[in-house]
Formats: structure tokens, C-alpha cells, sequence
């Protein structure tokens, strides 16, 4: 595998974003593979901002390590990503600005008039980012063409001038002397998209009938409404609630009209959420909640990664009801963990929880497509007619019973909070303490956590995957660490080790004996980006297993392969 | 609240009594609905009464309807969210004033601003019952409960000002005591294409002593015996604080204001081809679509 890492920073407004995203759609359109992920910053203008993008000739799973070509858009970038840079590094300069005393003799220093250039060929000095790309595209062997194409589509609504002045800027910059190819990329023929975690979620609940979405703005969950709302035209509705009360609120009224609904947020948001949550669990009603989660606590680190809620939202909303928390370990899976968790939601009328976070939200990559014939829509059990008075809670031997829609003529019910009968009606106030209500109570109760048990036996997932059965170690993880962690394995592995991934992917409801078997009598390490190690503990409740090898991290920033594989082979050398 | 076995069900009543104590506001409240649907014809199978906590909040078990019985504070988003997702329901939120004023205060400026067609019926008995008398956002300056047994030191909510400067619709004030003006405010309120705001003056016998059926009596008069015009919203907005500028000598009830304006779902580009409950999944060729987006 052959890989370059391309790092443009610069200040908030300098087109740090655009050139991003024009790199990875290079990637995409000449059968390369890119995986983008930036640094940013909770400010609008200014500060300091990067975003890179690694584009390579076979699949990505990380944002990869240090920078291989660094475009310099300000003073503070050479400052603060020279640390970063790999040997032999080069960093894109404009010399008029930036001074680069100091570097490291090994990087290779181009230096190009870039915002002199911008104001000849456009008049606008913002397009010295265009010509940095120009000069990257040379660097990295792609052809100046490839580029053309792709500011027609981004910019022919902008209107020609702005087409024309794209091209020049970043032909200038392709041909400026000194600027030469330094990398090899070999892409095959194929076209791929380009899209990031929560676009992956959004469509993945889109193919599976979700037609309602209900959010308050909050990083980095903010990309599904900005998806739902760009789409309110196809055939979905998003509503900007005052708060996440609302939001969740919202979804479950929309949901007991039959709608399938989701909600998303990220932790402080879903803090708000967990009463509601409950009430989810007590009405029976199918509802898929995002949490995309950001470093905490509190406020934390807004625009920076961590995996800190694991054990809240497995345990969030007062009392004892049944849930389902998933978490996507890929782009790929961010779409057909989503449209399936619209099933399981519908399935056994309860909460499903999809666990992101900043790092899977918000990064960029290159995918082959989505398999749509796979989506499979199954609405679970809808009663059709009731002999006298619906029992909309009926006692049925599997926790679940039928559901009824408003607007079904005599199914008409009363769905509580309270605790309730068959029917619906009360046995809390006036009936609480009352024998024969409270024995209600506890045929009502396990009726809902007998789901659980249903669950369990009717669907194979809620188990954790194994790659590589035959492997000596196996590391164990969740979530966007997936990425980071394959490619860990395959450094690894290259190098003569034998490791392999157990990911935890459907968390909860866990079949404790099934993770028993597949964790037991493996060397295993626990790799996570949080400081206690929630998912070894979620392991050692269900199976009584210690993973004491763990590899942790809490500074904000996602795992990079090289990382893992450096600590792992210090925990197995201090081991031996 | 007696769980009934299997009766058939009358109209639009399952037979379930609330847990109201005797001579409780709320029976009046209950009257006016039932009057109200019976007088617009409704098919009740396509009513969902949408309550809080409380113990006004007990108001959809009575009923033979859809209802949804939800969280203290939060009626109005899972009213709002089912009416967005089947804009073809009557929904109506029914509560107290501690959910309305209280901890759901946030959500009822923003239903206003919306316009959703949604009615929404306030219980307001000035004071916390089912937690046993604590006092309440609309309980006067003064007033002694449990919790404010000095007497209350802040200032009251003034419903009707609220709902009108925040953008309701249609906003009203009725009184239990007077069941036929109610029904028909709740009829007419339901009717209205909008936000609907009824505020009804439910005194609660067992908790309130200060704020009584005698007490509500000798201070309210109906707006349109002063022949109030409910269109005018500068006049509205002086009747809203016309109890307060009085020292709750008059106290007026009836239609404060009514002004006609899209609703929320007229205007969302979702709905424009029907419910979001009867729209069909994407097609494939929108699939496609969508995807050409990420190439």
C-alpha cells in the first residue's frame, strides 16, 4: 500500500475545508481511496484549523500518521504542525508570508507566491488555496484534468468566471517551477463516493423508511440535520426543536403515529433526552436516538473526538426497560447498522441507541457504495383489528405486542407513562398497593424485559465479530476505534505478529454466554478512547472477564494505527 | 382510575373514571370536550389527546380516543411530533398549569410561534395538586401553599399575554364554572387552523383555598358582553392584562384573540404531497439520486 498525507492549515476562512474536500474528491473520481479528518475549533473566523486528507491505492481506515506534504496557509501552521511532519516531508509555502526558520533540514521547502498568483489569475486573493491544490496535485502525480472536472461540478452554479478562475489558479500552481511529483499513486478504474459518518447514518435511516428527524443543533451530530434538512423535498421532515427535550419528545409522538423517527445529539444533548428515553422504553414505542458523542465531560473539547457515553447511554433514564445500543465501526456501517436499527427498534418496540462519535461523524472517506437490495424493512407486529377492546400492552408470551396506529378505527388506546394494564389503563395512583394491581405490575414489567430474552434468541448480532480467528492477540474495541485498530493489525501483521479484532458492534443487549466463548482463552488488549475503559467493563459484567491489557486515550484526538501498533508491541515486549 | 373490562365502548367515552377529587375543576373540562366533539362530529379514531403529569394530565383515559399520557413538562413536543407525522389527527394537549407555565413553559412559546394545528386546553387551578398543594406559576403574589407558606414572592405568568406575544392564534380564557362558554371555546378552538391556547380557570377544592368557584364567580365577565373584538391585537393584549392592572377585581373570559395565519404544516415542504404517515418509501431511483450526491 502506498499512501500520502496531505495536511492544509491554516486559519478558519482561508478554504482549509474546500481544498479538503476537493482533494478527496479528486481521490474519489480516479479510483484512489481518500479518508479526510480535521482539526477544528469552536470559532467561526481565525484560530487554527487543518484538514487532511490521506489518499491511497487500497482502503483506508485511519486518518493515517504525521503529514507527508503540509500546504503552510498561515504563520501558526508551520508552528504548529512541524511536530507532525514525516521525514523527508515537504511543506507549501508562499514565502512572502510565512517564515520556515527552523524546520528540519530533511523537508523539502516549495516555496510559491500563492497569494500573488491568486490575484493574477482571479483578482481574489482568497483562491491562493487553489493554487496550493494545483501544486499537491503535481506532487502527488495526478493529472491537472481530473481536477478541471471537478470544479465544473462544484462551481458551474457560481458561474463561469468562478469555473475559469479555479482552473487558472490551480493550473499556475500545477505548473510552477520547482514543483515536482514526489509520490506515486496507483488508482484503478473505478468511480467511488465520498461522504462522511453521519451522511452514512442519514442514509442509511432514508432507505429504511425514517421520514421524521427532530434535533437541536450540536457538534458533532449537526451533519444528520443539515442532511435531513437539505432533503425535506424528497420525502422526510426535520424539525429544529427549542431544546433536545423536544427533540426526543417529538420523535416518540411522531413515532406512535406509525412514522418511523429518530432523534440525534451529542452527549449534553442526549443528557437532556433521558427521561424521555424511558418513556420510550414504558409507551412501547419504536424510536432510533443518535448520540454522537464529543470529549467530555460537561462542555468539554466541542469539536474533538472521545468515546466517554458507552456506559450512560446503557444505563441512562431512571427504572429498568429494555434497550438496544449499537455503535457503527465504519462509514459503511454507520449506513447498515442504522437501517437496521430501524428494524430492531420497530421489532421490539423500544429505544435503539446508535453510538457515534466525532471522529465517525465527521470524517471523510471514499466508499464503494451502499448496498440497497440488502436493506430489509421489517415493521414487526401491527395489529390489524381487535375483538372488543384493543390490549395494546397484551401479555404475550415473546414481551412484545401489537401495535396500533391513530387513525385505525377501533383500536383506539390510551399509551401511559404511568404504569398501565393490557389496555393501557392505569394501576399506578388510586390502584398502587392494591393485590390484584400489583401483581399487574409485575406481569406488565416482565412482559417488557422478557424483550430482552426475545432478542437474544431471535437475532444472531448481539454477539461481538471476530477477524482473523486463528490470530495470537486479538484487540478488543468499539466504534470508530475499529478503523485506527484494522489498521494497527495490518502493521502488525506485516511485521510477523498474528493479531486480530474482536468488535463489539450491537453492545446491548449482550449475549454474555456467546462473548464468553469467543473471549475466552485469547490474549487480549482493549483499545479505546476513553479514560476508564468502559467496554472492558461492560465485558467484565457480562462474562466475568478482565482485560487488563488496555490501551487508552483521552486528548481529543482519534487513535492513528501507528499508535496502537507501537503500544501493543510494548504491552507484548513488557509482557514477555 | 378503575380499569374497565372490555365494555364496549359509547361515543367518545371508555367508562374510566379520573382520579379527580369531588367538585374538581376538571369534571367541567372533561364536559366541554366531550360537548365539543360531539357537536364538530369527530371520528374519534382519529383523535389523540395528548396529556402531561398532573392531575389534569389523567384527561385522555376518560375518552375513547388515541391518547398518549406522557412526561410532566413535555406534552406539547409529542403532541407536535404526532400531528408533523399525521397532520390528518385532531390533536389536543391537555394539562395543568404547572406543565403548561412550569417545567413545559420552553415548548409552549415555540408551539405558539409554530402555529401547529394543535388545541391545547390548560387546566389552571393556580396550584400543584397531585404533589399536594405546592404553589404554582400563575399562583397570585401572596398566596400560601406548603412550599410558600409566607406567601408568594414572585409574579405571576399571565397566560393570555404569553400565547398572544408569542404568536398562538387563537387564544382564549374559559372557567369551569361556566360549561357552556367552554364548550364553546374548545369547539371553536379546535375548529381554528392554528395554535390554539384555552386557558381554563379549574379551581381545585381541595388545595386551593384562596382561588375558589365563589372567587372566580364575583371577578370574571365575558369579553363579548363588552363586545371585545378578538381581531384587534393591541386591544387583546390590554384585556390580557386587564386582571392584573385590576388587582384581579375583573378578571375578563371568552375569545381574547384570534388572527388567521398558516400553520406550521401548510408551510413545511414535507407535507405538501400528504401525512408523512402515508408517504411511500424511496423509490430507487431516489436512492440513486441521493448517492449521486456523495460522487
Amino acid at each position: 500500500m502506498t499512501s500520502v498525507n496531505v495536511r492544509i492549515a491554516g486559519a478558519n476562512g482561508d478554504g482549509v475545508e474546500s481544498s479538503g474536500a476537493m482533494l478527496v474528491k479528486v481521490a474519489a473520481k480516479n479510483g484512489m481511496h481518500a479518508f479526510a479528518y480535521r482539526g477544528f475549533q469552536s470559532i467561526i473566523r481565525g484560530g487554527h484549523v487543518w484538514n487532511q486528507v490521506r489518499i491511497s491505492d487500497e482502503k483506508l481506515y485511519s486518518h493515517g500518521d504525521g503529514i507527508d506534504i503540509l500546504v503552510a496557509l498561515n504563520q501558526d501552521s508551520v508552528r504548529n504542525q512541524q511536530s507532525h511532519l514525516n521525514k523527508n516531508a515537504a511543506i507549501i509555502y508562499d514565502p512572502s508570508k510565512i517564515n520556515v526558520e527552523g524546520v528540519r533540514s530533511d523537508v523539502k521547502l516549495i516555496k510559491i507566491p500563492l497569494l500573488d498568483i491568486a490575484v493574477q489569475v482571479s483578482g481574489d486573493p482568497i483562491m491562493r488555496n487553489v493554487v496550493a491544490i494545483g501544486a499537491v496535485l503535481k506532487m502527488i502525480g495526478i493529472n491537472i484534468d481530473v481536477f478541471n472536472e471537478i470544479v465544473k461540478d462544484m462551481f458551474t452554479r457560481k458561474g463561469e468566471k468562478v469555473v475559469n478562475d479555479n482552473i487558472k489558479a490551480a493550473v499556475t500552481g500545477y505548473n510552477y517551477s520547482g514543483v515536482e511529483k514526489l509520490f506515486e499513486i496507483h488508482g484503478d478504474s473505478k468511480k467511488r463516493y465520498y461522504l462522511d459518518g453521519n451522511t452514512a447514518l442519514a442514509i442509511g435511516a432514508y432507505a429504511s423508511g425514517c421520514k421524521f428527524y427532530a434535533a437541536y443543533p450540536m457538534t458533532p451530530a449537526s451533519g444528520i440535520l443539515h442532511w435531513f434538512a437539505a432533503h425535506e423535498n424528497k420525502g422526510v421532515l426535520y424539525k429544529q426543536t427549542e431544546d433536545e427535550l423536544a427533540a426526543i419528545n417529538m420523535t416518540i409522538g411522531a413515532a406512535s403515529t406509525g412514522v418511523r423517527s429518530m432523534c440525534g445529539t451529542s452527549g449534553g444533548g442526549f443528557s437532556l433526552m433521558v427521561e424521555a428515553l424511558g418513556m420510550a422504553g414504558m409507551l412501547e414505542v419504536p424510536i432510533v436516538v443518535v448520540n454522537s458523542q464529543r470529549t467530555g465531560p460537561s462542555t468539554g473539547l466541542p469539536t474533538k473526538t472521545e468515546q466517554g457515553d458507552l456506559l450512560f447511554v446503557m444505563h441512562a433514564s431512571q427504572g429498568e426497560f429494555p434497550r438496544i445500543v449499537i455503535a457503527p465501526g465504519s462509514v459503511e456501517e454507520s449506513f447498515t447498522l442504522t437501517s437496521e436499527a430501524f428494524n430492531l427498534a420497530d421489532r421490539y418496540q423500544c429505544p435503539v441507541i446508535i453510538l457515534m462519535d466525532l471522529y465517525i461523524s465527521e470524517h471523510v472517506e471514499t466508499i464503494d457504495g451502499f448496498d440497497f437490495d440488502k436493506v430489509i424493512i421489517d415493521r414487526g407486529k401491527i395489529a390489524e383489528k381487535s375483538d372488543g377492546r384493543f390490549k395494546r400492552y397484551l401479555f404475550t408470551e415473546d414481551g412484545v405486542s401489537p401495535r396500533a396506529f391513530p387513525g385505525t378505527p377501533g383500536m383506539e388506546f390510551v399509551a401511559p407513562s404511568d404504569e398501565h394494564d393490557e389496555y393501557g389503563d392505569l394501576v399506578s395512583d388510586a390502584l398502587s398497593g392494591i393485590d390484584e394491581y400489583v401483581e399487574v405490575r409485575v406481569k406488565m414489567q416482565n412482559k417488557r424485559m422478557r424483550k430482552i430474552d426475545t432478542m437474544l434468541k431471535n437475532e444472531s448480532v448481539f454477539v461481538p465479530k471476530v477477524e482473523n480467528e486463528k490470530a495470537d492477540y486479538f484487540f478488543v474495541t468499539f466504534g470508530s476505534t475499529v478503523g485506527p485498530v484494522k489498521e494497527a493489525i495490518q502493521i502488525l501483521n506485516k511485521s510477523g505478529s498474528n493479531f486480530g479484532l474482536i468488535q463489539f458492534d450491537y453492545i446491548m443487549p449482550l449475549n454474555a454466554g456467546k462473548t464468553e466463548q469467543i473471549l475466552a482463552n485469547k490474549k487480549l488488549i482493549d483499545v479505546e478512547c476513553n479514560f476508564t475503559g468502559q467496554l472492558a467493563h461492560v465485558i467484565k459484567a457480562n462474562t466475568g472477564i478482565d482485560i487488563n491489557n488496555r490501551i487508552l486515550k483521552y486528548d481529543g484526538e482519534a487513535f492513528t494505527g501507528k499508535e496502537i501498533a507501537d503500544k501493543a508491541a510494548s504491552i507484548i515486549a513488557n509482557s514477555k | 382510575m378503575e380499569a374497565q373490562e372490555n365494555k364496549p365502548k359509547q361515543g367518545y367515552t371508555s367508562g374510566i373514571k379520573p382520579i379527580w377529587c369531588p367538585g374538581c375543576g376538571d369534571f367541567g373540562v372533561q364536559a366541554a370536550l366531550l360537548k365539543a366533539f360531539t357537536a364538530l362530529g369527530l371520528d374519534r379514531s382519529k383523535i389523540v389527546i395528548v396529556s402531561g403529569i398532573g392531575c389534569s394530565s389523567s384527561m385522555p383515559h376518560p375518552f375513547s380516543t388515541y391518547g398518549i399520557h406522557s412526561l410532566h413538562g413535555r406534552l406539547i413536543p409529542v403532541a407536535t411530533g404526532a400531528k408533523l407525522a399525521n397532520h390528518e389527527l385532531t390533536v389536543i394537549g391537555t394539562g395543568g398549569d404547572g406543565d403548561g407555565y412550569g417545567i413545559g413553559g420552553g415548548h409552549l412559546v415555540h408551539a405558539a410561534r409554530r402555529n401547529i394545528n394543535i388545541t391545547y386546553v390548560i387546566m389552571n387551578n393556580e396550584t400543584y395538586g397531585l404533589t399536594t398543594g405546592q404553589t404554582s406559576p400563575t399562583a397570585l403574589m401572596g398566596h400560601k401553599t406548603k412550599s410558600t407558606p409566607f406567601g408568594s414572592i414572585e409574579s405571576p405568568i399571565n397566560p393570555m399575554a404569553l400565547a398572544i406575544s408569542s404568536g398562538a392564534t387563537y387564544v382564549a380564557r374559559g372557567f369551569s364554572g361556566d360549561p357552556m362558554q367552554l364548550a364553546e371555546l374548545v369547539k371553536n378552538g379546535i375548529s381554528h387552523k392554528g395554535f390554539s391556547l384555552i386557558d381554563v380557570f379549574s379551581p381545585c377544592v381541595t388545595f386551593n383555598h384562596d382561588n375558589t368557584y365563589d372567587w372566580f364567580r364575583s371577578r370574571v365577565y365575558k369579553l363579548e358582553s363588552e363586545n371585545h373584538d378578538p381581531s384587534n391585537l393591541e386591544k387583546a393584549l390590554g384585556k390580557a392584562f386587564e386582571d392584573s392592572t385590576t388587582d384581579y377585581k375583573r378578571i375578563p373570559t371568552g375569545l381574547f384573540y384570534k388572527v388567521d395565519r398558516p400553520t406550521y404544516e401548510d408551510l413545511d415542504i414535507a407535507l405538501k404531497d400528504g401525512p408523512l404517515a402515508k408517504q411511500p418509501l424511496p423509490t430507487k431511483a431516489q436512492l440513486s439520486e441521493i448517492m449521486a450526491e456523495n460522487a
